[in-house]
């Protein structure tokens, strides 16, 4: 659950790598004569909002709307007492207090005139308020994420990856580090040992599975680690997800992995999720992904894998 | 790793509604409905779980790593699709004309919804709302964790320390003790301070107020703790401050019984802060909910609010923070998660009431 460091390094993401994002997605909003485009945020799918914005609720829900002409309007279910907080941390000015967001936002829309509003991946709001937004006056048009990827770098330009290499690089590293002393640990205490390490990096958000090698990985259950133990991590840093399967004395292959016919489980980290299962044959030029294998050490199961992207030369570790 | 209890009530609550299958969905961020019924805490996006009126429950999981745990440690029929929809879909075509109601249908992708099903979630919300014993009994656990939480984060913090830091301290020292999970907000500054947020780079000063909220998870269930702490000597504002603060509390505590009404419990914790000169610290301009039930979610219904209706039952678990801005000291907090007995409520924590001063 998101209770780690929330910011904004600006070093890190300069203030036009988002300008030049906004000017991309408004190129397909005038395209598509949308004069206003709307994207949902929550805990668990803030990718895309975080993509254009930097913005990420921590908690409750929100409408990141882009207007073709003006700047973004954040409407949200956050306290205004935060919004010192939010604008601290996000490329937006403008943030209103939302009990009622398709009331809200059909409000905003006949004060600006907006003859029709986008929605982002409409089909995947929530259902209260798909129901809601129908109810009012709002002309919705739904626009796939997938059909703004065919025509622009959108959710996967130099910055998005630079920053997945950095999160990969870190988890990597504190796992190295890591692995050598699970064996004879309580699953609990080594589990608590990387969140403490990770969270101190700077790391958002954290999930960690292992396994004894007698199942797949699963949340921790007190169980004393053995000498073929796994751990898989979901790591999110700076609103990055990566993904990381390593096992304790044996050393895998993502490129293996990667050779076609190869056995292994593919997840989608490009969408509004932080991780999807997908096919292989779905990976297509640009796809960020991570690849998972499980392999054996005497009569234990161990498992291995990383995070990817699908260059213009194939696939490739980050 | 299947709720019993839970199941006979929903069995019943499906015959009394006339519901023939009974959904409950649950995503990363609101697993709690599936977990009602099925207590597994999964990895991938989406879960659910189908009941029909035999009794017989059918699992539905987005990834692979789910459905073999799952599979391994129960009775119910579990099946992956990597595309929950399509998934969905077939598992609903079993059910064909069969009248389906769905708790936690709002919280689904509107793509997931076929639009004749009736939404659940109301009504299955009001039963989790009373805890079985064995809920009660995580709960508790959940509670005692987050005294020694709370107990560390006292020993950790330091001038100097960043927020951020002393949460990674947190946050590690629940997980290394058995936490699933924790949800959890700080505060710290002085009177420029009007509520918690996540951690920030924000290092710790003397005379700083340092707030916080801990909610340590154990095999779903949330209990909640809200502290305040002063580092360094205590100011005579930061200290009339909390005695308000406390006594809010216990007027909520005293009050606390099956048969009251929440917004009255609402109304006593805000009465002291009114008969102090600061009603207006009690609006939703300062703060969000004098309390809320806990359980497999962090911040379930009912609101403790004086324009929530809804009446206590024994059983009910919750937290009754009067948490708020005030002039004296800026944003402070005090909380303890409180289980309604027959004739009252207890605590399920230990830790001691009191405004925390570490030494600097």
């Amino acid at each position: 659950m998101k209770r780690g460091l929330i910011t904004w390094d600006k070093n890190e993401i300069p203030p036009r790598v988002f300008d030049l994002r906004l000017q991309s997605i408004r190129s397909e909003m005038s395209k598509k004569d949308i004069p206003a485009l709307v994207v949902y945020s929550e805990l668990w799918r803030s990718n895309q909002a975080r993509f254009l914005s930097n913005f990420m609720p921590y908690f409750n829900r929100a409408f990141l709307i882009i207007p073709s002409e003006q700047p973004m309007t954040l409407l949200c279910g956050l306290s205004p007492r935060v919004y010192g907080w939010i604008r601290s941390v996000t490329t937006i000015e403008d943030v209103r207090p939302a009990g009622n967001f398709a009331r809200t936002l059909s409000q905003l829309a006949a004060e600006r005139g907006w003859r029709r509003v986008g929605f982002l991946d409409f089909d995947q709001f929530p259902w209260d308020l798909y129901q809601a937004i129908l109810a009012e006056p709002l002309n919705a048009v739904p626009v796939r994420s997938t059909e703004l990827r065919d025509s622009s770098p959108l959710f996967a330009d130099g910055t998005e990856l630079s920053m997945r290499r950095l999160a990969a690089k870190m988890a990597r590293n504190i796992l190295n580090d890591a692995m050598p002393s699970g064996p004879g640990q309580i699953d609990y205490e080594f589990t608590g040992g990387l969140e403490r390490q990770f969270r101190r990096a700077g790391v958002e958000d954290l999930i960690i599975l292992v396994t004894n090698g007698s199942s797949v990985p699963a949340p921790a259950n007190g169980q004393t680690l053995g000498e073929h133990f796994s751990v898989s991590l979901a790591v999110e840093y700076r609103g990055h997800w990566i993904r990381i399967s390593r096992a304790h004395g044996f050393e895998g292959s993502v490129q293996r992995l990667l050779e076609p016919g190869s056995a292994a489980w593919f997840e989608n980290l490009g969408g509004s999720y932080p991780y999807e299962m997908t096919d292989r044959g779905d990976l297509q030029s640009g796809s960020i992904f991570a690849v998972h294998t499980e392999d054996r050490a005497g009569d234990k199961r161990v498992f291995y894998g990383d995070t990817c992207r699908y260059g213009e030369s194939g696939p490739e570790v980050l | 790793m299947i709720n019993r209890e839970r199941r006979q009530q929903f069995l019943d609550l499906m015959a009394d509604s006339g519901w023939d299958v009974l959904l409950v969905y649950g995503h990363s961020w609101r697993k709690d409905f599936f977990r009602s019924l099925v207590n597994f805490n999964f990895f991938g996006p989406h879960a659910l779980a189908t009941l029909d009126r035999s009794g017989e429950i059918s699992i539905l999981v987005s990834h692979p790593w789910d459905g073999e745990i799952i599979r391994a440690n129960n009775e119910a029929d579990v099946h992956y699709l990597r595309d929950f929809r399509n998934g969905l879909s077939k598992l609903r075509s079993y059910f064909k004309t069969a009248k389906l109601a769905i708790a936690g249908m709002e919280l689904m992708e509107a793509g997931f919804v076929e639009g004749h099903e009736v939404s659940a979630t109301n009504r299955v919300e009001a039963l989790r709302r009373v805890k079985t014993s064995e809920e009660i009994e995580y709960l508790r656990k959940a509670s005692l964790l987050a005294d020694i939480g709370y107990q560390h984060f006292v020993d950790t913090i330091e001038v100097g320390m960043a927020e951020y830091e002393l949460v990674a301290e947190v946050e590690g020292f629940l997980k290394a003790h058995g936490a699933e999970d924790n949800f959890m907000l700080i505060g710290s500054g002085g009177t420029e301070v009007f509520g918690m947020r996540p951690p920030t780079e924000r290092q710790f000063r003397k005379g700083d107020n340092v707030t916080t909220e801990l909610s340590p998870q154990v095999n779903g269930y949330y209990a909640q703790i809200c502290r305040t702490l002063v580092l360094g000597e205590p100011s005579e504002n930061q200290k009339r401050s909390f005695s308000i603060f406390r006594e809010a509390q216990q007027a909520a505590e005293q009050f606390l019984k099956p048969g009251v009404n929440i917004s009255d419990v609402a109304r006593v914790q805000n009465d002291v802060f009114r008969r102090e000169g600061f009603g207006e610290y009690t609006g939703s301009k300062y703060t969000r909910v004098r309390g809320h039930n806990l359980g497999l979610h962090p911040d379930e219904n009912p609101y403790v609010l004086e324009d929530v209706d809804c009446v206590v039952n024994k059983d009910m678990v919750l937290i009754a923070h009067p948490n708020t801005y005030l002039p004296l000291s800026g944003y402070m907090v005090f909380g303890d998660t409180l289980a309604v007995t027959a004739d009252g409520c207890v605590r399920l924590g230990q830790t001691e009431k009191k405004l925390f001063v570490k030494e600097v």
